[in-house]
């Protein structure tokens, strides 16, 4: 090894701890973008295997009228690769086990003989138990639906068809690309597997036991060819059959859902690490550019006997190329291992039938060139400035800066008078401008980062108080099979348990206006209605209008719609013109409402209702439960409690990535404010000395330095602020839609532990550096060139 | 003996640099001739521009006017590169303060400047010229301030180059240190033929000299041959 290269390593090790800060930080950003990114490509990876291989439509429509017989003119479209006709329809569905939980199931077809199921649209993957018999009633259940209620092959399960019982036994568990995230719809995209799944029936069982009508075509197309023209000349055979639903790929609810998250993985991938290595390059600057001040006589010394300018450049940014060599390597290799755990564990939380982990090669490199180039670029500034230094002027002692009166000084002449404890601070701020605001700059991207995942969990917080205590106010939620009449309501209302119902007529409608089309539920609500919240966009609590319709504030944009537009409604074959009356807010799905005079009186009949909300005890779910499973014509039993209780569940992964985010934030401001704090502390070595030996104390000197620190931390903090509620509201915009609509929430006292964070760093950061000048030895140290 | 062989020739060289917000002219139209094999001292107070005609002669700083040819190079003319060349190949510098890398052993500190010409001396060669070939592997703060300044005398002879600059090399060392640390530079001048400029402001080193310059002001105020210069062991101050 070459001497200077010898020096370079001895130099690194001298100062270690400042470089293992810097490198931290780099480290840190290099290891969460490889982790997010590589993390963002193998599930995009795992994804699209699983969908190739369980051959996911490209689209999917559905239809009200029996339409078995148009699947070989479907067949026949050019660019159709292949064609799936099935049954999807809801029935009740008593789950085995003593309670005979009753759930509502969506029902969906699958050719039971193999030759059939080789080119079948939207297959399934049997993880356990064996695939659909041709001879007996089988059954599969979708694989997150049987893990929530330990269903296992073998077992007994009734389907409610037309009023009868009829046993199937489940065949097998398995994972459908249509339900690797289990959405009811758009609009239900969280439902609680206490209440609904899927289960998918042999296909000849659709006419003779479920007497029911092919209603639903899956398509897949050939590569290169033209959707939206195969969609219409789909549109133009199926017309005749009353289309309901025309769903392209991706807006597909599960589809759809996991591409959101997705994008959020890779929004995370290059937000967060971006703030990490500016702030790592600024670390790098303020580091280089201390060694380079405080080597300027090795430099005159190497000028001397005779290195180069550009050995000597090359020499310094070594140390910048140090930093971002180690922190890219380091959290490259990291990255990967995250990024496998992460994939992993997401894959086995979301049930992905394939997960396709592989080393990332191009991610690596990228992570590596993100962590290495800006160091190189923070490094060369300095490095070059070395190189530039003249020699005879390295070997004397540099010229006092400029001392001079601060602006702020002569401008508020009070300041003259304060005591060197504070005059002392406030002139360092100003002595090195460019380092304090590389410190108020590191503690405002620190600042922003905290907040960011702060104002995340706050958010999430807020949507789940908001959907859950405000809008679904309601202890039980029973949903009917199919609309029922009035007396069933009545029958409810006389259980002891029960403390007040609500009626309510739910129905899948397609909205149309302008030519924009969005299928969606439309809730029927009696005007008084208190146990289903209806809230303004502005969160006041309305009442739905009796005549007219209110939709959910995202439909705005969907349907290009304001307040008094005519939306046209089709509830199955009859349509509906109504006025829009007014918007609503609401966190998950996008709706519309109607009074419940109005629906029946569009159903023709005052009498229907297709559920009822209860307000019930806390301790009578389960009392209620089996009433109603005793009583005909219920589908399904919702407890509110168990709602939450497990989308909480389905929210903690989320929660937990948040809280690793708020981690991550706070070691990037403890690494810059510990590096700018202690290269300032370091810096002044003999201007401290001296101030010593003049009998300043050590806890006099450890308050100027907390001084100086708390002023240039107030001063990032407010930036800090402003800028992580900016990024916030760019985070949250990325996830509006008609699925979700979260509000941007900052509770005060985040705001205010946010700043005790800050300053708790801030004052963690200086102690190693106060120790150090603690420990000077006053004669040495009063020696030294002046810097 | 007189020494004809030139070495060094300084014509009317000035130079004037800024520090801080004052104009310092450093020297004022200063010319002199060294021969090959002549050991040197400029003797001045502080301020008299002794250091700054020693880093112009070392091609460390460039005079504001005037031409300085050394060894047959015109180093006034020479850009970057050319000044780092000469530095490389044919100067040696000694320091007040010794100027040792702290992060590199004795022995080290040699390597350090010999990679960089094409046939050096070997490292622990030159530390037994300067009697510390045992602490070879002791770092800067293991060695005492005469120790680091042998060090740095191995330092400017592992190149081996003709002209050795020594900025006050005794200014921080006590009397018998300074003396051990003249007496060495003397015999490799002798031995080794090695011209040697030498700076100081503590006139008794005059007396070891073959030539002494007197600066004053920016200016040479005298010029003065040393027919019998003493040893070093002799000295008193």
């Amino acid at each position: 090894m070459k001497k200077m290269q010898r020096k370079l390593v001895r130099d690194l090790g001298a100062s270690k701890e400042l470089f293992i800060a810097v490198t931290i930080i780099i480290f840190l950003a290099v290891a969460f973008f490889g982790a997010m990114y590589m993390a963002y490509l193998n599930l995009g990876d795992s994804y699209n295997y699983s969908y190739e291989q369980l051959r996911f439509a490209d689209f999917t429509v559905k239809v009200s009228q029996d339409a078995s017989e148009a699947t070989a003119q479907l067949e026949d479209i050019e660019g159709i690769d292949a064609v799936t006709g099935r049954m999807n329809a809801d029935f009740a569905l008593t789950l085995p086990g003593t309670d005979a939980k009753k759930v509502l199931a969506r029902v969906i077809s699958l050719p039971a003989s193999e030759p059939e199921r080789t080119s079948v649209v939207n297959d399934v993957l049997v993880e356990d138990g064996e695939y659909l018999s041709n001879v007996t009633n089988s059954l599969l259940v979708e694989k997150n639906f049987a893990e929530y209620h330990d269903l296992e092959p073998g077992q007994i399960a009734r389907l409610a068809v037309a009023g009868e019982e009829i046993n199937f036994e489940i065949a097998g568990i398995a994972a459908s690309p249509e339900y690797i995230f289990p959405a009811k719809s758009r609009q239900e995209f969280m439902p609680s597997s206490e209440v609904w799944g899927v289960v998918f029936v042999p296909e000849q069982l659709v006419g003779s036991v479920f007497r029911k009508p092919v209603n639903e075509f899956c398509f897949l197309i050939e590569d290169g060819a033209d959707r939206d023209s195969i969609i219409s000349q789909v549109e133009e055979i199926l017309n005749p059959y009353q289309i309901v639903d025309i769903v392209p790929q991706e807006e597909q609810p599960s589809y759809s859902g996991l591409d959101m998250d997705l994008e959020q993985f890779a929004t995370l991938a290059e937000l967060f690490p971006l703030l990490f290595i500016i702030v790592g390059a600024m670390a790098t600057y303020i580091l280089l550019t201390r060694i380079v001040y405080n080597q300027r006589t090795q430099i005159g010394l190497m000028l001397a006997v005779g290195y180069s300018q550009r050995q000597i450049m090359m020499h310094y940014l070594g140390f910048a190329l140090a930093i971002g060599i180690i922190g890219s390597i380091l959290g490259t290799l990291a990255g990967y291992f995250l990024s496998e755990g992460i994939t992993g564990f997401y894959a086995n939380m979301i049930n992905l039938p394939f997960t396709v982990t592989e080393p990332q090669w191009l991610a690596m490199e990228e992570g590596i060139i993100l962590g290495l180039l800006p160091c190189v670029i923070a490094g060369l500034i300095p490095a070059w400035g070395a190189s530039r230094i003249l020699p005879a002027e390295a070997m004397r002692t540099p010229a006092p800066t400029v001392g001079r009166k601060l602006l702020l000084e002569r401008m508020f002449p009070f300041l003259n008078r304060l005591s060197p404890l504070w005059k002392i601070p406030l002139r360092n701020i100003f002595r090195n401008r460019r380092r304090s605001l590389y410190t108020g700059i590191g503690v405002t991207f620190g600042v922003s980062l905290i907040l960011i995942s702060a104002a995340m969990i706050d958010s999430m917080k807020d949507m789940m108080d908001f959907q859950f205590d405000d809008i679904q106010r309601y202890d039980a939620r029973i949903d009917f099979d199919g609309p029922q009449k009035a007396s069933l309501v009545d029958n409810i209302e006389g259980w002891n348990e029960v403390e007040s119902v609500e009626p309510f007529v739910e129905v899948t409608v397609r909205m149309e206006h302008k030519g924009e089309t969005y299928t969606t539920l439309v809730i029927a609500l009696p005007q008084d209605a208190e146990l289903r919240g209806l809230y303004s966009p502005s969160r006041d609590r309305i009442s739905v209008s009796p005549e007219g319709i209110m939709l959910s504030d995202a439909l705005k944009d969907t349907l290009h719609i304001s307040k008094d537009d005519i939306l046209t409604v089709a509830f199955g074959k009859e349509e509906a013109q109504l006025e829009v009356t007014g918007f609503t807010k609401e966190p998950m799905g996008s709706f519309g409402f109607i009074s419940l005079e109005q629906a029946q009186a569009i159903a023709g009949s005052k009498d229907i209702v297709t559920g009822v909300f209860l307000e019930v005890p806390e301790a009578s779910g389960a009392t209620i439960r089996g009433k109603a499973y005793e009583t005909g014509g219920i589908a399904s039993v919702e407890l509110a409690s168990e709602t939450q209780d497990s989308i909480d569940e389905m929210m903690q992964s989320g929660m937990a990535m948040l809280w690793i985010m708020l981690l991550f934030g706070a070691t990037l401001a403890l690494a810059i404010v510990f590096t700018t704090v202690t290269v300032n502390i370091l810096e002044r070595r003999r201007e401290i000395a001296t101030m010593r030996t003049l009998g300043e104390s050590k806890n006099r000197i450890a308050a100027m330095i907390t001084i100086e620190n708390m002023i240039l931390g107030v001063a990032g903090l407010i930036p800090g602020i402003i800028l992580g509620y900016i990024l916030a509201l760019y985070f949250f915009s990325l996830f509006q839609g008609d699925m979700f609509s979260m509000d941007l929430v900052i509770l005060p006292t985040t705001y205010v532990l946010t700043v005790g964070i800050i300053i708790m760093i801030m004052l963690v950061s200086q102690v190693p550096g106060i120790r150090n000048i603690n420990r000077l030895n006053l004669a040495q140290v009063t020696k030294e060139q002046a810097t | 003996m007189i020494k004809t062989d030139r070495l060094l020739k300084i014509e009317d060289v000035s130079r004037i640099y800024q520090m801080g917000q004052v104009e310092v002219k450093a020297l004022t139209n200063v010319s002199l001739e060294i021969m090959r094999g002549e050991f040197i001292v400029i003797l001045g107070p502080s301020g008299s521009g002794k250091t700054t005609l020693l880093n112009l002669i070392g091609g460390m700083d460039s005079p504001t006017s005037g031409k300085l040819i050394s060894d047959g190079i015109d180093i006034t003319a020479l850009d970057e590169k050319g000044l780092t060349r000469y530095r490389r190949d044919h100067i040696g510098f000694v320091f007040q303060f010794f100027n040792l890398i702290p992060s590199l052993t004795a022995r080290e500190n040699i390597e350090f400047a010999a990679e960089l010409v094409k046939e050096p001396r070997e490292a622990l060669e030159t530390l037994e010229v300067v009697g510390l070939r045992d602490r070879a592997d002791h770092y800067p703060s293991e060695l005492s301030g005469g120790e680091q300044q042998r060090v740095a005398i191995a330092r400017a002879i592992v190149k081996d180059p003709p002209l050795l600059l020594c900025d006050e090399p005794t200014g921080d060392l006590d009397f018998d240190t300074g003396k051990h640390i003249l007496s060495a530079m003397r015999r490799i001048n002798q031995e080794r033929q090695k011209t040697v400029l030498l700076v100081t402001h503590n006139t008794a080193i005059g007396g070891i000299a073959d030539r002494v310059v007197r600066m004053r002001s920016g200016e040479i105020v005298e010029l003065k041959e040393n027919s019998s210069p003493i040893d070093p062991q002799e000295l008193r101050w």
